[in-house]
């Protein structure tokens, strides 16, 4: 990477963090000095959606890790208002590809080969582009029709120019703020992650294990990986078309029953979630299909997740205990999946609890992890800074916030407990 | 002895008699208790014991006998007792640990029927169903049975009992990390099978399928319950045998109550006459034997192969621990017991056909 464009990169951080800094901190050490009481509620979502504006403009500019944290910001509901949340959702489907010329010369030198030798047919527009990679159609040359997901060029040292950046931006936010989010640790955990998606044997490898999980079953399809045209940078990977699993219209269509699916669904990341203890953590419409046959195709390894051991068994002691309404076998689970208070009264918990089973329908838990009931919950946490959240529950329950989403517009629930067996 | 009364509200049917003491297990506080001289009593049977004693007294005034589910047609527990035992005092504590968990795991979710729909009786039924086991199903019956199960609020259910009995025998054993794994491990979701009662609306057949589903898992049930006694009470290789083994005692009481409600309430239905969805009746006899002949022969035939798969998909592994493990797998396979299921499950169609 150029000196210019690690200066370039450094400024557009600085001057949005500097934004940031006046869209918040100027009107409050203004209404300071006149005296004035601090802005809340609609005043300071105003300032929020501002805000969030200028991060995604940022994360547009400059792609790679910045998207990233953007990403991961829009999952952490139970940190960040929900005007970030909102808008810095679109990243995860609204990322501008990459110029062919730039896929082309990055698939030619990490094959070491050029695209004809390996392939019959490369299609130039890409199936989909996302913060670190784009994907292209492609046939091999013995006919077999593959997805290529090509990494861009110096992502790496995007990543780590990015990466210093923004903590240097962090520490300053830190060192000013009187109350400050706890970026660092989050933008730790980022930085793990991304290290790992970055590897895309790695990919290759979690999408495997997946496959070999459900080798068994013929309702389930995971895309077989060409280990052999893949690379760290390249992954290729049998191509498979379904219909969305959220097209309802298009699965009665083929004569198949969505209930079925959504059936299915839950069986799936259930039995990775509780079981396996390792799931591919982003469940999201655009990874996911429907055969014809009413096969559930599941794409999209990059982040896929190890959970501790017990983990699983916590979840399950945490959701029976809120289904028979048992709060000191809800606070024992709690503390068991690492929740913590930092004032050390457990019945917050009990609170945030009770807040969340009152967005349910029926006014109690019944199986199901709602969208509703999630964002209820992570605003309770936020609006109560005493809990620190372990961050494998917020990805689990963000995974059954999304199945849940779809299970709905598939006019079905989306019941965990049932997807155990008990059902 | 005057006869209890046939209408019952929810809240009688779900309300406990006075305990003189309460049953704390494992630190737990769970649901029953004791009576003045010791005995233990089930919870909520204050009344549910009485109702489902007057329903039953009905029928049988009416002549229409008793559903009654063959108990050799239950397969014996793999592994045996005597075989468990080999294990445990061989320090192979997984296979019995995780197999109590199971257990557990599977008595909570029996919470689940307290979802199951109950359709409008008057409608489906030709006869009147006032009075009857099936006229409280929605009324305070699934929810006591979910409630037994499961728990209810800081009461702890038989899901709490077995891991109390578990722990106390074991002192807080290790659970294996795969105990969901392998309670999910027969995964797939299935074929939808053919139905059952097509000539009813899916809600009725669904509210047949399941009473009969869980009445054979409650019959079956008590191979389990003998099997956890007898375990769980020998000072060989339990650490509380007393205490461990009443616990299973325990459960096994509240069981009773689950199993004769489902009884009634299925004999009451196969002495009547249901109005299938084209107009029609069918008699409620050919209903219910068709669903428990289907059921009872599939359990047959698949459960003993499910269990013994279970346990033998990580037997090999647990058995790591053993000084010896080939020749401990050869001494428990040596006590290895056959059985054969009976060739009849008593609720053959031809017999519906021929009443």
């Amino acid at each position: 990477m150029k000196r210019s464009t690690r200066l370039w990169r450094t400024l557009r951080v600085a001057r949005a963090a500097f934004t940031l800094w006046c869209l918040y901190k100027v009107p409050a050490i203004w209404r300071r000095l006149r005296g004035l009481p601090e802005r809340k509620g609609a005043q300071l979502d105003a300032t929020h959606e501002r805000a969030a504006r200028v991060v995604l403009a940022c994360a547009l500019d400059l792609r790679g890790v910045i998207i990233k944290t953007c990403q991961a910001v829009a999952t952490r509901s139970d940190q960040f208002p929900p005007a970030f949340v909102n808008q810095l959702k679109q990243l995860h489907d609204a990322v501008p590809p990459k110029p062919f010329a730039v896929v082309r010369e990055v698939v030619e030198r990490e094959l070491g080969k050029p695209l004809g030798a390996v392939f019959e047919r490369f299609d130039e527009t890409p199936i989909a582009s996302a913060s670190l990679a784009q994907v292209h159609g492609a046939r091999l040359l013995d006919g077999r029709e593959v997805a290529v997901k090509v990494q861009y060029p110096d992502i790496e040292e995007i990543v780590r120019v990015d990466t210093r950046n923004l903590r240097r931006a962090c520490r300053v936010y830190e060192r000013f703020d009187p109350q400050p989010l706890e970026l660092l640790p989050l933008l730790d955990e980022l930085v793990s992650h991304t290290a790992l998606e970055l590897d895309f044997r790695r990919e290759g490898a979690s999408a495997e294990r997946v496959r070999r999980l459900f080798a068994g079953d013929d309702r389930v399809r995971v895309p077989e990986i060409h280990a052999e045209w893949s690379t760290r940078r390249v992954l290729v990977m049998e191509r498979v078309s379904g219909m969305k699993v959220t097209d309802k219209q298009a699965l009665i269509a083929a004569g198949l029953d969505p209930a079925d699916v959504v059936q299915d669904l839950m069986r799936v990341w259930v039995r990775m979630i509780m079981a396996e203890g390792f799931f591919q953590a982003d469940p999201h419409p655009g990874n996911l299909f429907v055969t014809p046959e009413g096969r559930l195709v599941l794409l999209d390894f990059g982040l896929s997740k190890q959970l501790p051991e017990g983990f699983g068994l916590g979840l399950f002691e945490l959701m029976f205990s809120m289904m028979t309404q048992n709060e000191s076998a809800m606070l024992r689970a709690f503390q068991e999946l690492g929740f913590v208070t930092k004032t050390g009264d457990p019945s917050t918990f009990l609170l945030i609890t009770r807040r969340m089973m009152n967005r349910s329908e029926s006014g109690r838990f019944e199986g199901e992890f709602t969208e509703e009931m999630t964002d209820e919950l992570f605003d309770a946490i936020r609006e109560n800074p005493v809990v620190r959240v372990p961050a494998d529950f917020v990805l689990v329950g963000r995974a059954l916030g999304l199945l849940s989403g779809i299970a709905h517009t598939l006019g079905s629930r989306a019941n965990v407990l049932q997807a155990m067996g008990g059902g | 002895m005057v006869e209890a009364p046939l209408v019952w509200s929810r809240e009688e049917l779900l309300e406990s008699g006075p305990y003189a003491e309460p049953l704390i297990a494992g630190g737990v506080r769970c649901h029953g208790g004791f009576d003045e001289d010791g005995r233990y009593r089930s919870p909520r049977t204050l009344h549910r014991g009485p109702a489902i004693a007057a329903w039953q007294a009905r029928l049988a005034r009416e002549g229409t006998p008793l559903v009654d589910i063959d108990r050799r047609l239950m397969p014996p527990q793999y592994p045996s007792v005597a075989q468990a035992k080999l294990l445990l005092q061989q320090g192979v504590r997984d296979p019995v640990v995780r197999s109590l968990t199971i257990i557990s795991i599977v008595e909570g979710f029996g919470a689940i029927i307290r979802d199951v729909a109950v359709p409008d009786l008057h409608a489906l039924v030709v006869e009147p169903v006032e009075g009857t086991a099936l006229a409280h199903l929605g009324e305070g019956l699934f929810e006591a049975h979910a409630r037994d199960e499961s728990g209810w609020r800081e009461e702890g259910g038989h899901k709490q009992m077995w891991e109390a009995a578990r722990d106390l025998a074991f002192e807080k054993p290790k659970i294996p990390s795969d105990v969901l794994l392998r309670m999910m491990g027969r995964g797939g979701r299935g074929e939808r099978g053919e139905r059952l009662l097509p000539e009813l609306d899916e809600k009725t057949e669904r509210l047949i399928v399941m009473m009969a589903q869980v009445l054979a898992v409650e019959v079956m049930a008590e191979g389990t319950f003998q099997w956890g006694i007898e375990l769980l009470s020998d000072p060989e290789v339990s650490a509380a045998p007393e205490r461990a083994g009443d616990m299973v005692r325990y459960v096994r009481a509240d069981e009773s109550p689950h199993v004769e409600y489902l009884r009634t309430a299925l004999s009451e239905l196969r002495g009547r006459t249901l109005r299938t969805v084209d107009g029609r009746s069918l008699a409620g006899r050919e209903a219910v034997d068709r669903v428990l002949h289907a059921l009872l022969r599939n359990l047959t035939r698949s459960r003993p192969r499910q269990q013994r798969d279970d346990v033998r998909t990580t037997l090999a592994e647990d058995m790591k621990v053993a000084a010896n493990p080939a020749a401990l797998l050869e001494a428990f396979d040596a006590l290895d017991a056959s059985w054969t299921p009976p060739e009849r499950t008593g609720f053959e169609p031809e017999r519906a056909a021929a009443g």
